[in-house]
């Protein structure tokens, strides 16, 4: 009964955040059919990204637009993204990452800060509760970042979330909260420090600091999608992003303005660009590619004898010796060199 | 904490000596020129695609390989079921007509946004005259002080393309941030052939400035190899380099400068932990902070890319926590253009960090 009262709740919500004010029989059915449709034809494609994230950016300039409270605007981006992310979970999405609360939103008011604790405290658990979200498309939900930040009462709620869905297989849902990309590459070189333990050394690699990252296990990131127009990352996901091949799509609208049909669209370009970009380097390609090697040795030839330079200098080095060469001048003794 | 940074650095070249091989010398990347064909460039390679894109169909149809649906089953729970020939067919359909649809926008804003960028090249030109760049930028109420730019070496058949191209473009650059009165730039590109070809581009750097200032009173510029640990001046072989007051420092980076040397740093503190140099608890944000902007440099303002779509290739992840990015969709040019837009949407963008 109590769920019931819940979902009703949820689907005024939807309402009320959704188009205008349609309401005649058959729409919200006719509106799902056609998600359903649609979600099935951008699965066939097989070109759907498997790892999407979001940066969502415009909650409270929506809520100063349209007279909201802020806790409010908030409350319309949670609905906002619910619905975004049950199109990309049907369309064969198999991770999203979702940047709900950076570090730095801790030097907002309190009383905001406060609200979106509220929130979390409040929806996490209906994530999963029987035909919502992760139930429906079998998804795990993880709370990643600094979660030693957060208060006792909302950390027991978040373990007893993941710990509901820790067997959902399907697709992943990573909320990020409260999190920033350069703590994560901070918390994944301590990692990698603490378990090699000073052996092993050379065997550290770009994977290994990968494998600790709080996306470690999941799907490279494909697709990128910031809303509100700007053009920044604001510490999210910054070791994933420069991969190559990583699109990012800005989005000019809030938020809660950015619905199903905008998700669509953009996932219908990314399988286009997907399907008709070679992945295969030309023959010709390589050959140029090649050329330019070879012109660029030439003229590296010059370059070879200081490098060499520095790396008999580095040996020095390595005798741990505290004696310390500023750059500058050392740069310049090396053009002299030359 | 310059001695870890010392460390770091033979960290690196050490593993490049356990390697026999020099860093520059990576798996080559996919040329650039095959992703820039995702745009389509003329009519007939358009429609080419999408008959490609039925074609592509049908050789799925006859796979058959993923023909399963998701199921939301009447207890609200998912599980998977096969889908029928037909109802597979009416999606792959659908998805060609969908494809068209796209195929044909995609057309027309491909038109519009060269039409758009002709129109800005034409408007924006600024013939090797350093003053009415200045002319430009003053009326900016913000400039960046540092900016970054991403740049690709072309096919040599192209335009503009090769080694030579990719240098003239940097060497473009440089003269716009000096005249714009930037007095830090970072060049980033993949491979490292600017570094590789540093001579050349001195070279390059000083016949572009003379063609913009005149040979009298040339700008001095620094160029910095943050991986090499080098720094040049102006001249080939100048005597009086105590005179450093320089206009313009440049930076050059590679993929190298990227997560491999935050690699580096970790091997490095992974060693003084063993040694019990270093404890744990001392590896906070600040010292990492401070010792990856000695190894590669600060975090750019603005990065100015100059592709047709932002792909960040490897650049330094540490560096882009807060940059501005700025491209222009389907521009393929390194044009002034694209610079003093960016500048100037750079000079309209509001910062609030976390607020």
């Amino acid at each position: 009964m109590d769920q019931n009262i819940m979902k009703e709740e949820y689907n005024d919500n939807n309402n009320t955040t959704g188009i205008g004010g349609f309401n005649f029989p058959g729409y919200q059915s006719g509106l799902s059919l056609v998600k359903t449709v649609l979600s099935n034809t951008l699965n066939t494609s097989n070109n759907v990204p498997q790892h999407v994230g979001f940066i969502m950016d415009g909650n409270r300039r929506y809520a100063r637009k349209s007279g909201m409270r802020v806790s409010e605007g908030h409350e319309a981006g949670f609905f906002s993204m619910s619905r975004v992310l049950e199109l990309c979970y049907a369309s064969g999405v198999k991770t999203a990452t979702v940047y709900a609360f950076s570090i730095e939103n801790f030097k907002r008011s309190a009383s905001e800060v406060d609200a979106l604790m509220q929130l979390a405290h409040d929806r996490i658990r209906q994530l999963c509760e029987n035909g919502e979200l992760a139930h429906k498309y079998g998804v795990r939900v993880r709370v990643i970042g600094d979660i030693s930040l957060l208060d006792k009462k909302l950390l027991e709620e978040i373990s007893l979330t993941t710990k509901m869905t820790q067997y959902n297989t399907r697709a992943t849902l990573n909320i990020c909260f409260p999190y920033t990309g350069r703590e994560e590459i901070l918390h994944s070189m301590k990692d990698v420090i603490t378990t090699t333990d000073g052996k092993d050394l050379n065997k550290i690699d770009e994977s290994t600091l990968e494998s600790h990252l709080y996306t470690g296990k999941l799907a490279p990131l494909d697709l990128l999608i910031r809303t509100s127009g700007v053009c920044r990352l604001s510490d999210f996901l910054i070791w994933q992003v420069v991969n190559r091949g990583t699109h990012i799509e800005l989005i000019d609208c809030l938020w809660p303005e950015f619905g199903p049909a905008k998700m669509a669209w953009i996932l219908l370009k990314y399988a286009f660009n997907k399907y008709f970009t070679p992945n295969e380097v030309d023959s010709e390609d390589v050959e140029n590619n090649a050329n330019a090697t070879t012109e660029s040795i030439d003229n590296s030839t010059i370059l070879s004898e200081p490098e060499n330079s520095s790396s008999s200098s580095s040996s020095v080095l390595l005798k741990k010796d505290s004696q310390q060469i500023s750059p500058q001048p050392h740069g310049i003794r090396k053009e002299k060199l030359q | 904490m310059s001695q870890l940074e010392e460390k770091t650095r033979s960290q690196a070249s050490r593993a490049e000596l356990a390697t026999g091989s020099s860093s520059y010398e990576h798996v080559p990347p996919p040329v650039n020129a095959t992703m820039k064909k995702a745009s389509q460039t003329s009519k007939t390679e358009l429609l080419k695609s999408i008959f490609d894109s039925m074609y592509v169909n049908d050789g799925n149809d006859q796979d058959g390989k993923k023909r399963i649906k998701e199921h939301i089953a009447s207890d609200g729970g998912y599980k998977t079921r096969e889908i029928g020939y037909f109802e597979y067919l009416f999606y792959k359909s659908l998805l060609v007509i969908l494809f068209i649809i796209y195929g044909i926008f995609r057309y027309f804003q491909f038109q519009y946004n060269s039409l758009k960028l002709k129109i800005y090249n034409i408007y924006y030109n600024p013939i090797n005259t350093p003053q009415l760049i200045r002319q430009d930028v003053t009326q900016l109420n913000k400039v960046p002080k540092r900016l970054a730019a991403i740049l690709e070496v072309k096919p040599v058949g192209d335009v503009g393309g090769g080694v030579n191209g990719l240098l003239n473009d940097g060497s473009k650059l440089i003269c716009w941030t000096v005249s714009a009165g930037i007095k830090h730039l970072t060049l980033y590109d993949y491979d490292g052939l600017l570094q590789k070809n540093v001579q050349q581009f001195r070279e390059d750097i000083h016949i572009k400035l003379v063609k913009y200032y005149g040979p009298s009173n040339l700008p001095k510029f620094a160029i910095r190899i943050p991986h090499a640990n080098k720094v040049y001046y102006n001249e080939m072989d100048e005597n009086d380099s105590e005179d450093k007051k320089v206009v313009i420092e440049i930076s050059l980076l590679s993929n190298r400068d990227g997560r491999e040397t935050i690699v580096d740093l970790t091997k490095t503190m992974a060693e003084l932990c063993g040694n019990d140099e270093l404890k744990i608890s001392d590896i906070t944000m600040d010292l990492v902070d401070s010792e990856l902007t000695q190894l590669v440099g600060n975090e750019p303002d603005l990065l100015l890319y100059f592709g047709p779509a932002l792909d960040l290739q490897g650049y330094p992840p540490w560096h882009i926590r807060l940059t501005e990015f700025y491209w222009e969709p389907d521009n393929s040019a390194v044009t002034y253009s694209v610079f003093i837009r960016g500048l100037r949407n750079y000079a309209g963008a509001k910062m609030n960090v976390g607020k």
